[in-house]
């Protein structure tokens, strides 16, 4: 083996960065298949999309970041070192992030601006968070509400990734009774390409999946009727699960801590949402391949499906019918009460009453007068 | 003053308490309780299912404590309880249960009929519905007494028997002992062995105890017939004897319904709880076994089994104990077919037994008592009811079966050691 065979270098590309770096073409390649492998595109796609990505200029991406618990950000900075996601930041010029980058202030709110000018109808928009729309006040950058911020950095955008499962679809902060009003970017923004990637938080690699595709074919991938890609959510956890099987056999742990969990059995009676959940989860799995929850002993929890946190409990088999709603279980209990109260009431005095007439008995109390 | 169906009523409105209604309401009509039953499984009778016995206080219930029961009474729509239905229910309220508890066991709800069957006897009683025989018990407890009319003098001459055979004293009113010993009248007339067993056992022990010349009688007709004031009366000469000579704790005899009485309706009735410790006479002598106080010495060579008062075991608690001492002087102790809180009733518990009227009922079902012994193939039955004991000597003499019943107390101090 001699030299690592050098790729034609463009100035300011992608290519060049990673030249810079020293990363090979050899592991680059080796990325990119891996990153077509999981975008379910043919082997052959992998040295075509190396050669986009090599040549593409860095792609600007502003990270907006709402209400949020930046669980979002941990999951995609927290991968592996070195790590193909890593090598994602070499692709990208992440221009604002306001947990990430080292500016504050006025600086910030320029870099922004700034990269928003320069690529006026290209760059992206990634957000994490939800968007209140009651009190402006209850979540704000630089003294700017988030619904104010998302339409005037939406406006020049290519598109927009929402990720996790907040900005997809409301997530946590949506959750019954919703105090601050909170909506997802979907029903914010209309007029641009959308990119919902759920999950609390989502998958890394499903992440800066995402981005290759955008950066290698310049659009959208296939999505799902809640604009997902379907690259990644295309089936459900429970058709991907290696404890499949046992379901199919109707083995069912009954407790966390019995004989049948120990031994791997299906969680579905324990409240697995896998049946009704579709992500990566059990194909990809987390923290570089290691385990993923339903491995781990826990049923799936559902958190890349809207409404996740109202639907019921995360224990309770989605057999199981979820609950009545609180208005009526309140009307109920107040009917009841006021009916128990009544009865009893008029027991108490039927019994008092059967007390006060008792004549204390007597021998001669037991036997009856003959007539 | 005397009986009326009026009284009987009130005092079912009055002893439906909130158990009874959610037991009412609660029950499924399993019928789990008739194969349960004594009674009922040894006649095949449905009359004697044990929820069945119970359906005059469940119509009074339904009619007087639920909204669709009173609005069937308003419009005519369900029958009053009348002086011949419980006429009709005496002998299913009185001979035909002896509030063995079995039922209260299997009830897939958790229904304790045997509580309702206790608490339904106070309208029986007070409506003039008790047996004649259960009504001069009571009035003999009540007026001189003991259910059988003995009075003091008479455990005098035991006592002083039991001195002259044992050359032990037996203290009777000592201030501050630690016992207060009890008796049945059942142990006076029919079985004087028990006092003199417990005289040499507490002795080798060094028990402090004593005798009452006002409170001997640890029976209580009042519980058994179902009339609450005259229990209370009679469980009270306990109590105050008990306080006057401050003893620490109450030894209940061998006798399966007086710990009942004493141990578990006793504060209740009294409204208070007691200053003492009540236990049974097995508890305080495996207690001492377990402190070593208690020695005996070689063992019975007959095979021996133990039938469990149902008072004792099943409604008391008191499983482990006899075990334990009869295992100490049993060489070959056998355990009979559902033996333990799953035992099956001599037949003359809760009144039975000194219901005439109900006798040839109680010889009849004495026969699962009779399979029982016989699966053991022992002719040494022991048990600690004197109730149980005569019960049990008249139904063996019945199908004459050549088995020898002796009470645990007894055969343990055949085998004490002594005077060492």
């Amino acid at each position: 083996m001699k030299k690592t065979q050098k790729a034609e270098v463009i100035p300011g590309s992608v290519g060049e960065g990673l030249a810079q770096r020293g990363v090979t073409r050899r592991e680059f390649l080796k990325y990119c298949s891996s990153l077509a492998a999981l975008l379910a595109l043919p082997p052959s796609m992998a040295s075509a999309m190396a050669e986009a990505i090599s040549k593409a200029r860095r792609q600007s991406v502003i990270w907006l970041s709402f209400q949020e618990c930046t669980g979002c950000t941990e999951s995609i900075t927290r991968s592996h070192s070195p790590t193909l996601e890593n090598l994602i930041f070499d692709l990208i010029s992440l221009d604002y992030h306001h947990t990430l980058q080292a500016a504050s202030g006025e600086a910030a709110e320029q870099a922004r601006m700034q990269a928003m000018k320069d690529n006026d109808g290209k760059y992206l928009v990634i957000v994490d968070g939800s968007i209140p729309l009651g009190n402006p006040g209850y979540s704000c950058i630089a003294g700017i509400s988030n619904h104010d911020m998302l339409v005037e950095t939406a406006k020049g955008a290519a598109a927009i990734v929402a990720v996790g499962t907040c900005a997809a679809f409301g997530g946590l902060p949506m959750a019954d009774p919703n105090p601050t009003g909170a909506v997802s970017v979907g029903d914010i923004i209309k007029d641009k390409p959308i990119i919902n990637v759920p999950g609390c938080p989502p998958i890394p690699v499903v992440m800066t999946g995402v981005l290759a595709h955008f950066l290698t074919f310049g659009g959208l991938p296939e999505m799902d009727a809640l604009g997902r890609p379907k690259s990644f959510y295309g089936d459900t956890i429970h058709d991907r699960c290696y404890r499949r099987p046992f379901y199919d056999q109707g083995k069912f742990a009954q407790s966390f801590d019995d004989e049948a969990a120990r031994n791997g059995w299906c969680l579905f009676k324990l409240g697995c949402k896998g049946p009704v959940t579709y992500n990566a989860c059990a194909t990809t799995k987390w923290n570089d391949g290691t385990s993923f929850p339903i491995q781990s002993g826990h049923g799936c929890i559902g958190c890349s499906e809207p409404d996740f946190w109202d639907a019921g409990s995360f224990y309770k088999a989605l057999s199981m019918p979820v609950s009545a709603t609180s208005s009526m279980l309140a009307g109920a209990a107040a009917v009841g009460a006021a009916a128990g109260v009544a009865i009893t009431w008029h027991n108490r005095s039927t019994k008092a009453a059967a007390k006060a007439a008792h004549e204390k008995v007597t021998v001669q109390d037991l036997t009856r007068e003959v007539k | 003053m005397s009986a009326t169906l009026a009284k009987g009523i009130n005092s079912f409105k009055e002893v439906i308490d909130t158990p009874i209604a959610s037991y009412f309401s609660s029950c499924v009509h399993c019928g789990l309780c008739a194969e349960a039953c004594l009674f009922y499984n040894e006649t095949g009778d449905a009359k004697y299912t044990p929820i069945h016995k119970l359906e005059p206080l469940r119509r009074v219930w339904k009619q007087e404590y639920t909204l669709l029961g009173k609005l069937g009474k308003m419009l005519g729509l369900s029958d009053p309880v009348t002086d011949a239905e419980l006429t009709e229910w005496e002998p299913l309220v009185y001979d035909s249960c002896t509030m063995c508890g079995r039922c209260s066991m299997v009830c897939p709800v958790g229904n304790d009929i045997t509580y309702m069957i206790r608490k339904m006897r106070e309208g029986m009683s007070a409506s003039g519905h008790a047996p004649e025989d259960m009504i001069g018990a009571t009035a003999r407890a009540v007026n001189i007494g003991s259910p059988m009319g003995i009075k003091w003098p008479a455990v005098q001459a035991q006592i002083k028997h039991v001195q002259a055979e044992t050359g032990i004293e037996v203290p009777v009113d000592k201030q501050g002992a630690d016992y207060l010993v009890l008796m049945s009248s059942m142990e006076i007339i029919n079985f004087p062995e028990y006092l003199s067993a417990l005289s040499r056992i507490f002795k080798q022990a060094g028990v402090s105890w004593t005798l009452a010349a006002d409170a001997f009688e640890a029976t209580n007709s009042g519980i058994q017939i179902g009339a609450s004031d005259l229990a209370r009366e009679i469980v009270s000469r306990i109590v105050v004897a008990a306080e006057r000579l401050k003893v620490k704790c109450v030894i209940s005899p061998e006798c399966g319904h007086a710990f009942t009485a004493i141990r578990w309706e006793g504060p209740n009735l009294m409204g208070r709880p007691f200053g003492f410790e009540v236990k049974h006479i097995l508890e305080v002598l495996d207690g001492l076994h377990a402190a070593g106080k208690l020695k005996t010495r070689g063992k019975d060579k007959r095979p021996l089994t133990y039938h469990d008062p149902c008072q004792i075991a099943r409604r008391g608690g008191v499983v482990a104990q006899p075990r334990r001492l009869l295992n100490e002087v049993a060489e070959d102790f056998r355990e009979m077919p559902d033996a333990g809180v799953m035992n099956w009733c001599c037949g003359g518990g809760g009144g039975v037994s000194a219901n005439s009227r109900a006798e040839p009922l109680r010889l009849e079902v004495f026969k699962t008592k009779k399979r029982q012994i016989e699966a053991t193939g022992v002719h040494t039955l022991i048990t600690a009811c004197a109730n149980c004991r005569i019960v049990m000597e008249e139904g063996l003499e019945h199908y004459q079966m050549k088995v020898e019943v002796l009470g645990l107390t007894e055969l343990l101090a055949e085998y004490l050691v002594e005077g060492e």
